[in-house]
């Protein structure tokens, strides 16, 4: 039973990604099923920064596959990951330049540094060669707004632009901050997700902090998600948005629809990370939210895909965070986390995890946890498995934990009108 | 440094600020009306341009440029300048 | 029926000092705060003054975590947040912690931080190793921090929109809290100083050399700032079941984006139309009810041209007549924070029908044909205030404040 039976609901009629293991959901799922890892040693790291580092670069990526016609000057590299994703969204759902023109579509992107390279890159000029060489289209690109922006003069969106800072719940939130614009009538259609480049600084940023697979004490790099020797997770870098409508137009207009967003919650963690326990309750309150928001009961999920990601005590809170609500049923839920084969792409992540979700309810194949050896003791997922296997979903859940503080969770059904 | 040399630096520097291939723009290209470029944009190729050649000018005149040949007339003045300088000094 | 919201608090960090209802009277006063910046040597930038807020104590303002391990954007939001709830009377702990939330905007986050970074890369990374960066830099800390260091764990949210940012938060806020998500919401905005802000302006040739004169003939650009402005927002059942003062209700809000350019407005003015038009069709309210606008009035040439253009497309003939002020005559342009400071200043001249001056301003422009209360502030009967934000990006931000003595 929904709890809110008259208001608007929120539908995916599109999906763009941009990803390493491909630029479309059905490969990027094809991909992830098959055990295929994007991560790898990154290449082109200045001499002597850093140790042999994994990451899942996007190497790839040639923006004009997607952009074709325009200058892509103006854009970043965050910024052409957004707008090429956006383009893809917006031609899966149906939105040619004449309806765009015609109506109000707006963008809300997750992102956690923007472009951390053109910041670093505009100051370190300024500061080196003296203010009057900064550069001009530098600098308007050091908002942390930039891509989400750039990409609405590219496509000519017009309607509510909005970037989502939360770290790696970014994805989840600017989804979240979306679905609430569609329900309250502030917007009919918006693309959300997110989007994150990988560059150096951000790699040296959290090399330094510790927190990459192995940066902490040495030793080899495994950032395998729930798995016991887990040490720390590896980067990774994409772009994902879904074209998310009130469902009333976008069944006016006869657009496909893909999957409904029926609910999404959010907790925090006053401790930010150092009280497990309390990381555990902010990743059960995000997903007690998000559950009561749908209408649906735990059992009433088919399967989560994680946000685990390899490090320590953010996979085993939010291991617990899901016992909680489960109340010991967790163990019977069928999971997967996809940055054991894609890294931690941050603002990315979240909305890479719903197209996950809607992709294994397509096909019935939820893909595994690639390179888990075996769970950490006393985390009760039992269904989290090296090999992808076959599931029947009809509501779906994508939750994600942030570095220190912030959980979201989504759900996602089979569209029932 | 001849003109020659001084004008295709100068469309190397607006090729990549236009995201066009130097080939595309004409000896006497106008900034606006053949390239398309907007303020913003011409503020950065007048710093870049500065800063290839390391000139020192002062934005006014920067802003000021609307074609090929002022820009590299402009450096040419510029290094005449300097050069003349270099020579008392 | 979805549930009015009220501001019932506010706490301001500006170039003009630290506090509620004395920065107020500053700004009514038509105090100038900027000066020659003095956080780093301006010699080289061809521009020399800045908005800085000088003698800020943040240990005053610190009751749980410890000011020393957050940046400065952090440091003046947890000020403008503790202030706001000092004004707001508010006593935290009669709450439910989780029924408390934070919306925070922002330009460019805890910018210093990046500054530090790169210190390290430009000396070839012989100095030490930045190891605190992730866990003091990215934006998300600010409205985190604050939530951590009241103890409250309702919605968090960090939404950067450049200089239009703490009315995107303010509206996250009120949606937040009509949609039952909350009881209360502190929201605003904060941004530090920085030499990157201030070399990017300096280098378009934005930075006023003495002064920001917003819509006289003369001006010549804006002046970098920084600080925080934080609303206390609630219901007004709430608000009036504890008895609270209040300031002003939300009617409504625009948001809308150009999808022209970056940096330079659209030059028909048209999201900044189609945003103060949503707002007054939510607000279900016409321009003659409007009393008084706060305007981006940056200084900028181009900024304020286009500002009264879509001033006048939306008033008509009232657009000459309206009171139209600028307080970043005063403070400069206090980026993220800008909008949220200014929707404290709408909420005021809402409650005390006083409205603050456009200072500096000497020569009428043709091309800014509005009543910009030069250069004193004036009493007006208010009713209800429209404030009005642009930023990098495209976007146009209006929020109406109306009166809730009625």
């Amino acid at each position: 039973m929904r709890l809110n039976g008259n208001r608007r609901r929120v539908v995916i009629t599109g999906v763009g990604v941009i990803t390493p293991l491909g630029d479309d959901p059905v490969t990027l799922h094809g991909a992830l099923c098959e055990g295929h890892s994007a991560l790898h040693e990154m290449e082109n790291l200045p001499d002597g920064s850093l140790p042999p580092t994994l990451a899942g670069e996007l190497r790839w990526f040639d923006p004009r596959a997607y952009l074709a016609k325009g200058n892509l000057r103006p854009l970043d590299r965050t910024a052409q990951l957004c707008a090429s994703a956006a383009g893809l969204a917006l031609e899966a759902s149906g939105w040619d330049a004449e309806r765009i023109a015609a109506d109000e579509v707006g963008l809300v992107l997750g992102t956690m540094f923007g472009s951390m390279r053109t910041i670093s890159e505009f100051d370190c000029r300024a500061v080196v060669d003296g203010p009057s060489y900064a550069k001009p289209m530098h600098f308007a690109n050091t908002v942390i707004n930039a891509a989400a922006g750039q990409t609405a003069i590219w496509h000519g969106l017009r309607g509510i632009n909005a970037t989502i800072s939360g770290g790696t719940v970014s994805g989840l939130q600017a989804i979240a901050y979306a679905v609430d614009l569609i329900r309250c009538g502030r917007a009919r259609a918006l693309l959300a997700g997110g989007a994150e480049e990988l560059c150096f600084e951000t790699l040296y940023g959290f090399h330094q902090a510790g927190l990459l697979g192995g940066s902490a004490g040495g030793g080899e790099a495994r950032p395998v998600p729930l798995d016991r020797g887990r040490n720390g997770f590896a980067l990774g870098e994409a772009a994902a948005l879904l074209m998310l409508e009130d469902a009333e137009s976008a069944l006016a207009r006869g657009a496909r629809i893909l999957a409904e967003v029926s609910g999404h919650g959010a907790g925090f963690d006053l401790s930010r990370g150092s009280d497990p326990r309390q990381g555990e309750e902010a990743v059960a309150q995000a997903l007690a939210g998000a559950l009561a928001d749908a209408g649906s009961s735990a059992t009433g999920v088919d399967a989560a895909v994680l946000s685990a990601n390899g490090s320590v005590g953010g996979d085993r809170a939010e291991a617990l965070g899901l016992e909680r609500v489960w109340n010991g049923g967790s163990g019977e839920l069928p999971v997967t986390a996809p940055k054991s084969m894609l890294g931690e792409s941050l603002g990315a992540s979240g909305a890479l995890q719903v197209v996950v979700v809607i992709e294994a309810m397509r096909s019935g194949l939820l893909p595994g946890i690639h390179g888990l050896a075996e769970v950490e003791d006393g985390l009760p997922l039992r269904q989290a498995t090296p090999e992808s296997r076959p599931v029947e979903i009809e509501r779906g859940l994508a939750v994600a934990n942030g570095l220190a503080g912030k959980s979201c969770a989504v759900t996602v059904e089979t569209w029932a009108s | 440094m001849n003109t020659q040399e001084i004008r295709d630096k100068v469309k190397e520097i607006i090729a990549d600020v236009a995201g066009i291939d130097p080939g595309e723009i004409g000896d006497d290209a106008h900034f606006f009306n053949d390239l398309d470029l907007d303020s913003l944009a011409l503020l950065e190729m007048g710093v870049d341009v500065d800063y290839a050649f390391k000139l020192g000018a002062p934005d006014e005149e920067l802003k000021e440029l609307r074609t090929l040949p002022d820009a590299v007339a402009l450096v040419e003045s510029y290094l005449a300048r300097k050069a003349g300088e270099s020579r008392v000094a | 029926m979805s549930a009015r919201v009220v501001v019932t608090g506010f706490g301001l960090v500006t170039p003009l000092g630290a506090g509620s209802h004395e920065i107020w009277e500053r700004l009514l006063a038509g105090e100038c705060g900027t000066r020659r910046v003095a956080s780093f040597d301006p010699e080289s930038y061809g521009v020399d003054q800045g908005g800085e807020v000088t003698d800020f104590a943040p240990g005053a303002y610190f009751r749980t975590l410890d000011p020393n391990s957050v940046g400065r954007a952090t440091q003046l939001a947890v000020a403008a947040t503790r202030l706001a709830l000092d004004d707001a009377a508010l006593e935290l702990s009669t709450l439910e912690p989780a029924r408390v939330g934070v919306a925070m905007g922002t330009t460019s986050g805890e910018a210093r931080e990046v500054e530090a970074f790169d210190d390290h890369l430009i000396d070839g990374r012989r100095s030490p190793a930045p190891t605190e960066f992730v866990r003091r830099y990215p934006c998300n800390l600010i409205p985190e921090l604050i939530a951590t260091e009241l103890g409250v764990t309702g919605p968090n949210l960090m939404v950067p929109a450049a200089c239009a940012a703490g009315t995107y938060a303010i509206a996250n806020a009120l949606d937040s809290l009509r949609d039952g998500r909350a009881d209360v919401m502190v929201a605003g905005g904060a941004d530090c100083f920085s030499r990157i802000t201030y070399a990017g302006f300096a280098r378009v040739g934005a930075v006023a050399p003495e002064r920001c004169q917003p819509f006289d003939r003369g001006r010549k650009g804006m002046i970098p700032a920084e600080g925080a402005g934080v609303l206390v927002l609630e219901t007004l059942d709430a608000a009036r079941h504890r008895g609270a003062r209040i300031y002003a209700e939300i009617a409504g809000y625009g948001l809308a984006c150009d999808a022209h350019h970056m940096t330079a407005a659209h030059p028909q003015a048209d999201g900044a139309v189609r945003a103060m038009s949503a707002a007054l069709a939510e607000s279900g309210m016409s321009t003659d009810e409007i009393g008084y606008v706060s305007a981006h009035g940056t200084g900028t040439p181009t900024n304020d041209r286009l500002e009264a253009m879509a001033v006048r497309r939306v008033f008509n003939g009232r657009g000459r007549s309206v009171p139209i002020s600028s307080i970043k005559s005063m403070i400069g342009h206090t980026m993220g924070a800008a909008s949220a400071i200014e929707a404290a200043v709408c909420s005021l001249a809402v409650a005390e029908d006083r409205v603050p001056p456009t200072i500096h301003f000497e020569q009428p422009d043709p091309e800014c044909d509005l009543d910009c209360v030069p250069n004193r502030a004036r009493e007006v009967r208010v009713g209800a205030a429209m404030n009005n934000s642009y930023a990098f990006g495209g976007y146009n931000a209006s929020m109406i404040f109306r009166s809730c003595a009625s």
